[in-house]
């Protein structure tokens, strides 16, 4: 069973690098999990991921994320089944993952269930400015997250019989 | 007392790009503002960095389409370094370009544009989208659909290695050349595609022109300009996307400019709007007259149509007869009718696919003489190519040592912000009248509108969510009194 680990983001849009920051750093031991690839960097959506997505039977995002009071170094869990309701044509350039996803399952891809994507947000505060530095705020705070989320991770894949097939069920945050 | 309607798309990173719409007391448009906030910093980001470095930092700018601004970054540092780039370099970047239009132009296409011819403009958002389409086309369109998008990937992938934020291009060439056996493996998915090319303009012949109400719609609608158009194009003025010279027609074909990359700043400047971050280019030598169209108007649009309305021929002969066919059916060539951008886009495909057939039986491709040591420093550079939504153009320099000293782009975008305002303006106001309160389909009928162009105003896309709610807010008097979402 292959499991995808994918950094999101984009690498010198400041803020917006924790997950490929967080991607490289956790690389070398979740590397060593037998059926464990890592994606370090990758920064496109839609039709797209599915193609990266091809093949696995789990996928795990770091990626970046803004919600409506949303503070800096916090982090979010929740699986791509809460991005459902964002099936319609509303994106003026690609189509939404969720769209691509069904898109892609509709064609007989060998796609993860949606359940099966779990996605893990940092709350950032600057993604509008290039830099290749994060903001001070979520350099101080990365520690603290960055174990967090490992920790959560390593609990997530180490049972494999027990949690593989574990539904997850968060309600999907407000984005800005 | 004016009303306000706001159209706010938003998304995680293409920003709060908004719509506002001005009604004065009776409910007609007065103005129509389409706002975009613009990541910032790029330019002073790249200064002091190595000059050769700034082909892969720029992929960087847009997740949406990389490649284009990998190819135009490593024209202008092959500028910075004397231009001597090995011949076969020229030819592999432009092969791989084809295969990534081609990428791109199917997913505009039946993910983008499809949605509102095959399930209707006024269809419910829920079912306004690529899986409305294939319910409607089948399934087996929907597997095709899929399949050739995957071919076009992979003839990237086997070419530059990466199918995103490549790190291919170098200066005087390419990190590598394509192998006999490569080629080998790109013939048969290019024929595929050859094959996928006609077959989705014979889908657009069916679906669209075999409807009447979309042919008025895009002939007859609101949505046409009276402004000029952009594009690079060969010697023979037909389309070329990786290189050539810049022209510029005005809408009743009479050529106005036509320029070496080098020398843009002489033909294209900027105008700046207090309301908006992003600039407005126009023609320089006509000055900027403001937001209106006619013969004079120093407007212009870099678009799919704007490409093949500049040129008097396409390279390929099938190419050639869709390009015949569509200026036939649209009443002449050039075109003002912006929604034939969506027809002009397939026409490109059958172009693309036959500059791949031609390339793989180009005995030269396989060259291993793929790049030349740059032996010199110049110091400055222009990169101009066709990027999907438009001509994209690079410009460096940097010092003795190669250190880069400044960088100025014009994304493809940006040349249609201009045009975008004026037709979305356009459009609001022929939909929009006293008594006729704004729905769900006028709704859309405006996002037609710059739709067209296929816009992009991030430039770091990785929108997750993909969420892009539309949200009009009408307000009477300073009072909330509707509230349309989606």
């Amino acid at each position: 069973m292959k499991t995808l680990v994918v950094g999101m983001g984009n690498p010198i849009l400041c803020d917006d690098a924790v997950g490929v920051r967080l991607a490289r750093d956790f690389k070398e031991e979740l590397g060593r999990i037998p059926g464990v690839e890592i994606v370090e960097e990758c920064s496109v959506g839609g039709l797209n991921l599915i193609d990266l997505f091809l093949g696995c039977r789990r996928v795990i995002i770091l990626d970046s994320i803004r919600t409506a009071g949303g503070e800096p170094g916090a982090w979010h869990s929740f699986t791509a089944a809460a991005l459902l309701e964002t099936i319609h044509l509303a994106n003026i350039h690609d189509v939404n993952f969720a769209t691509a996803h069904a898109l892609g399952k509709a064609m007989g891809m060998d796609l993860p269930d949606l359940s099966d994507i779990l996605i893990f947000g940092v709350e950032i505060k600057e993604n509008r400015v290039f830099s290749a530095s994060m903001s001070p705020e979520l350099e101080e705070l990365y520690p603290r997250y960055a174990a967090e989320i490992l920790s959560e991770i390593r609990t997530v894949l180490a049972p494999v019989c027990v949690q593989g097939n574990q539904q997850r069920q968060m309600e999907r945050p407000q984005l800005l | 007392m004016t009303s306000t309607i706001k159209i706010d798309p938003i998304t995680r990173l293409e920003g709060h790009g908004k719509i506002d719409i001005h009604l004065d007391d009776d409910g007609s448009v007065v103005d129509c503002f389409f706002q975009i906030p613009e990541l910032r910093g790029f330019e002073r980001f790249v200064v002091g960095r190595p000059i050769e470095e700034l082909p892969r930092i720029v992929t960087r700018i847009c997740g949406v389409c990389p490649a284009s601004h990998h190819m135009a970054g490593a024209k202008a540092v092959d500028g910075c370094f004397g231009n001597e780039v090995a011949p076969v370099a020229h030819k592999l970047r432009d092969m791989y370009y084809h295969a990534h239009y081609i990428h791109s132009h199917i997913a505009h296409f039946y993910a983008l544009a499809a949605p509102d011819f095959v399930c209707g403009p006024d269809a419910d958002p829920s079912v306004r989208n690529i899986l409305g389409v294939v319910s409607k086309v089948g399934i087996e369109i929907g597997k095709q659909v899929i399949a050739a998008r995957a071919l076009a990937q992979r003839i990237q992938q086997i070419m530059g290695g990466r199918t995103t934020h490549l790190v291919w291009c170098l200066p005087g060439g390419v990190s590598k050349g394509l192998t006999r056996e490569e080629l080998e493996e790109i013939k048969p998915m290019v024929k595929q595609l050859s094959g996928f090319a006609d077959f989705s303009l014979q889908l657009f012949r069916d679906v669209v022109l075999g409807n009447k109400a979309y042919v008025d719609l895009i002939l007859n609608g609101p949505y046409t300009l009276d402004i000029q158009y952009m594009g690079l194009v060969d010697q023979n003025n037909a389309p070329n996307f990786y290189d050539g010279d810049v022209r510029v027609v005005d809408f009743q074909g009479k050529e106005i400019a036509r320029y070496k990359p080098a020398e843009y700043s002489d033909y294209v400047a900027e105008h700046v709007e207090s309301w908006t971050y992003l600039k407005f280019p126009y023609l320089k030598k006509r000055g900027w007259r403001g937001f209106r169209e006619g013969i004079e108007s120093s407007i212009y649009c870099a678009s799919p149509l704007a490409r093949l309305n500049v040129a008097d021929k396409m390279a390929t002969p099938r190419a050639q007869q869709a390009f015949e066919e569509m200026f036939a059916t649209l009443g002449g060539h050039p075109c003002r009718a912006l929604m034939a951008n969506h027809w002009a886009r397939l026409v490109e495909m059958v172009q693309n696919a036959e500059m791949l057939e031609r390339y793989c039986a180009d005995p030269e491709i396989t060259s291993g003489e793929y790049r030349l040591v740059p032996r010199q420093i110049t110091g400055a550079g222009v990169g101009i190519v066709e990027a999907m939504r438009g001509t994209l153009t690079h410009h460096y320099t940097c010092d003795k040592n190669g250190i880069c000293t400044s960088a100025n782009l014009i994304v493809g975008t940006t040349n249609n912000n201009a045009p975008i305002q004026m037709v979305t303006k356009k459009v609001a106001r022929a939909l929009i009248a006293p008594g006729k309160e704004p729905d769900q389909g006028i709704l859309n009928m405006i996002e037609m509108a710059f739709r067209a162009f296929d816009p992009c105003f991030s430039c770091a896309t990785h929108t997750l969510p993909g969420q892009m709610p539309l949200d009009v807010h009408i307000y009477k008097k300073g009072e909330l009194v509707r509230r349309i979402r989606r």
